[in-house]
């Protein structure tokens, strides 16, 4: 199952493996690729020493060592054109993620989904089933594998010989599995660790995942946890008869992995026949929906998919418009920050406004004023009083940075034309990007490529962007953030062209952080350009405005 | 959180609310400077930034790289407030929504000048803000014995005396070489009303000097304290002052 979804696609999801620890990196990724591939190309594999656990259940790879916690989404079973419309005068993007919180920006939860069933019941099959018929996009599968405890030295002896009870739920950690689900349910990042079933132990890698609009959590002992329980929505029991279990287990183990008969009829008897009737059956009372056949069973699939499309409408999801429409004619927030209104930047402004203006002299004056917002932005930081011998041989009063940690996050693409403006005023300045672009068709901003600095939540953000007009993705960016633990006092946006709507909703939505910006417009039109406006700063910066207004 | 010194300015706004809107404007910068100077000097509006840049400079302890890095900022804070000096005019122009905006446009005309050798420093934060702005130069020198300041080279572009002149120079201690610069361009039929001096640091005598000596002329600087950072142009350019004339002279 896994290995169908497992081709690596750039934009368009929220799971990544944390890459030496340096960066945070949230991209599409599901499966140890290579190892499927060995197999199926008919490569010999060494046949593992250590059984794999029983619980586990339809994966093709021989190697006992495999991830079942995956992130993904419908869309990521497209190739990548599929994801890529091209139009007349434009590409547009349809794998981005949209917004995940309403419109004062708070989180709206996720949909959990709990499964549970026996060993080999088919779980796997209908969660995928069940994000196949979905189609939504944001889907988080997290499975219990990933939370087996760490085996000590004789408790790996043990399960060298098969006598290690997998099945039973000391085998859990359930503590971190709570912790990590209700993260999730927060729409927090999360590390979820890798479990290596060679060593019994935890790697030092970790998948980081990311708030989906739908979880879906899969496992042996989904029920068995009263916490973990309580916080599913929905309760799924994969209910597949007892001889089919052991038929696929046997066939499974001795076939791919060749064990012999005795060995594993001795471990079903012995632990994984015996922790069904004491724990998995039971647990059968808490199901909202038992699924005869696992995942043969359609019927059962659609009625739960019509189930979960009926409560994410009711949760909903529409943002652009009620931002444009809302706060007309309030006073200006108190965590603006307007620049003073300069002949300089008046000037400025007037250059990069003009629709006559070369894209050359475009440049040079947008980054000019980039630069005078970045200081200003810079002087909002807090400072600290000092003292300084000076060569003369008097010391000086000053004042210095009090803050070590400053970092930049541009909003791809307009918001990186400030990078460079911001690396000339801050030495060596660590800056993080996050992509998030207009679904043309419902007119929703929607995330597709996030890289922040490793412990983000230390640092003084400056979020930057060149314009705001609703403010919808400068509150996705923001929210992206504070989901990576970045108090909102440590949140700055700075901006060169702001909408008023637009200041009023984030300042409503987050009043803590802090906006700069050189000019403040008093309109929006319907196709959400501020006005009077600079027109599409990314296509006038980077000179892919449609050619029928190019000017050269 | 850290914007003690950013003073809240309650603006009326045009039907008579008063908004919150927080400028970035410090107590320095009232509509006329300091009065003791009079309305012709004008102080950076000192927020926390320039503070530190200013501290940044005057610290012993500062690197070289890191002298000329900060530097450059500040340099480039003072010209764009120099730039807020020049004439404009008032025009409508089309922005590419469909909208009218009501911008303004600078007027041509302008130069800038600087005293070698610190001056030049600030050569590169003009031509930052003015790509393709004309430069001239003067070379002021003070007698070894003497102590006595004279222009050894001057060269501006020939119709100077039809331009506005921001002169730069960075450090201001007794004002004699500013004065003796001035007149050259006084020489050159510059009108005093037509320049405009950019200045990082300023003691007061300097100030009060050149207020009294020039009355009309515009100056701007980040900080006037009495001790002048005279090491700006040995660190910024690495080189000891007036190394090679004490050998020729």
């Amino acid at each position: 199952m896994a290995a169908k979804v497992s081709h690596y696609e750039p934009p368009s999801s929220a799971s990544s493996e944390s890459e030496d620890g340096k960066d945070d990196r949230e991209m599409f990724f599901t499966e140890e690729i290579s190892m499927d591939n060995k197999f199926e190309m008919g490569t010999p594999t060494p046949i593992p020493t250590s059984p794999r656990p029983p619980s586990a259940s339809s994966t093709k790879s021989p190697h006992s060592r495999r991830q079942r916690t995956v992130s993904c989404s419908q869309s990521n079973k497209k190739t990548a054109a599929e994801s890529v419309l091209q139009s007349k005068t434009r590409t547009i993007y349809t794998a981005g993620r949209p917004p995940w919180y309403n419109f004062a920006g708070q989180q709206v939860e996720p949909f959990i989904i709990g499964i549970c069933g026996g060993s080999a019941s088919g779980k796997t099959t209908v969660a995928t089933k069940i994000i196949e018929s979905l189609d939504v996009p944001w889907v988080t599968l997290l499975s219990m594998d990933s939370f087996y405890k760490v085996l000590n030295e004789k408790q790996h002896e043990m399960a060298a010989r098969n006598e290690y009870n997998f099945d039973h739920p000391d085998a859990f950690d359930f503590e971190l599995l709570r912790k990590t689900l209700q993260r999730l349910k927060e729409g927090k990042k999360v590390e979820v660790p890798i479990y290596n079933f060679v060593t019994h132990s935890r790697e030092s890698r970790t998948k980081t995942m990311y708030g989906a609009n739908v979880i879906i959590f899969e496992g042996i002992l989904t029920f068995y946890n009263a916490d973990v329980l309580k916080m599913c929505d929905m309760k799924v029991f994969v209910d597949t008869d007892a001889d089919v279990r052991l038929a696929r287990r046997l066939k499974r183990d001795i076939s791919q992995r060749g064990r012999d008969l005795d060995g594993v009829l001795k471990q079903y008897n012995t632990m994984v026949k015996p922790s069904f009737y004491y724990y998995i059956a039971p647990s059968m009372v808490h199901a909202d929906i038992i699924v005869p056949r696992g995942g043969d069973n359609e019927v059962a699939i659609e009625l739960i998919v019509q189930h979960i499309h009926t409560q994410l409408q009711l949760r909903g999801f529409k943002l652009r418009e009620k931002l444009a429409l809302s706060y007309i004619g309030q006073p200006l927030p108190n965590s603006l920050y307007l620049l003073p209104d300069t002949p300089q930047i008046k000037g400025l402004h007037t250059f990069i406004r003009n629709e006559k203006t070369h894209r050359d002299e475009f440049i040079f004056y947008s980054k000019r004023l980039m630069r005078l917002v970045i200081e200003c932005a810079l002087s909002l930081l807090p400072f600290k009083e000092v003292s300084v011998e000076t060569p003369q041989g008097v010391s000086y009063n000053g004042r210095r940075n009090a803050s070590e940690k400053i970092c930049g996050v541009s909003i791809l693409r307009a918001g990186e034309t400030m990078e460079q403006p911001l690396r000339d005023v801050c030495k060596d300045i660590r800056v993080g990007k996050i992509l998030i672009q207009t679904n043309f068709e419902t007119g929703e901003p929607e995330l597709y490529y996030l890289r922040l600095p490793k412990d983000i939540k230390d640092y003084k953000v400056i979020l930057m962007d060149a314009t705001v007009a609703t403010g919808a993705a400068a509150m996705m960016a923001i929210r992206v953030l504070l989901d990576h633990d970045v108090p909102a006092d440590n949140i700055m946006l700075a901006s060169l062209l702001m909408a008023e709507s637009g200041v009023h909703s984030i300042a409503y939505a987050f009043p803590n952080v802090k906006i700069v910006t050189s000019a403040l417009d008093p309109e929006i039109n319907e196709k959400f350009y501020v006005l009077p406006g600079i027109g599409n700063f990314g296509d006038r910066y980077f000179g892919t405005e449609p050619s029928t207004t190019a000017d050269d | 959180m850290g914007n003690s010194d950013a003073a809240v300015k309650k603006l009326p706004m045009q039907n008579g609310n008063t908004t919150n809107l927080t400028l970035l404007v410090n107590e320095n910068s009232t509509e006329n400077g300091t009065e003791e100077y009079g309305s012709n000097l004008k102080i950076l509006p000192a927020n926390d930034v320039i503070r530190e840049l200013q501290t940044i400079l005057r610290d012993r302890t500062t690197s070289r790289s890191d002298f000329k890095f900060y530097a450059d900022r500040l340099i480039r804070l003072v010209i764009e407030e120099s730039l807020n000096q020049l004439p404009f005019t008032k025009c409508v122009i089309t922005t590419p929504t469909g909208c009218q905006y009501d911008g303004l446009k600078y007027q041509k005309g302008n130069c800038g000048v600087s005293i070698v050798r610190s001056g030049e420093a600030m050569e590169q934060g003009l031509r930052d803000c003015c790509r393709s702005i004309r430069i001239g130069k003067i070379l002021v020198e003070s007698d070894v014995d003497t102590h006595e300041a004279r222009v050894v080279y001057a060269k501006f572009p020939d119709d100077i005396a039809k331009r506005k002149v921001l002169l730069m120079y960075p450090i201001m201690s007794t004002g004699n070489t500013v004065i003796k610069a001035i007149a050259v361009l006084k020489e050159h039929n510059v009108l005093e009303e037509n320049i405009i001096l950019s200045n990082l640091f300023c003691t007061p005598f300097a100030a009060k000097t050149l207020v009294t000596a020039f009355p009309k002329m515009k100056i701007l600087t980040s900080e006037i304290h009495a001790v002048a950072p005279n090491h700006f142009g040995q660190k910024y350019f690495g080189c000891r002052e007036r190394g090679v004339s004490k050998k020729y002279n």
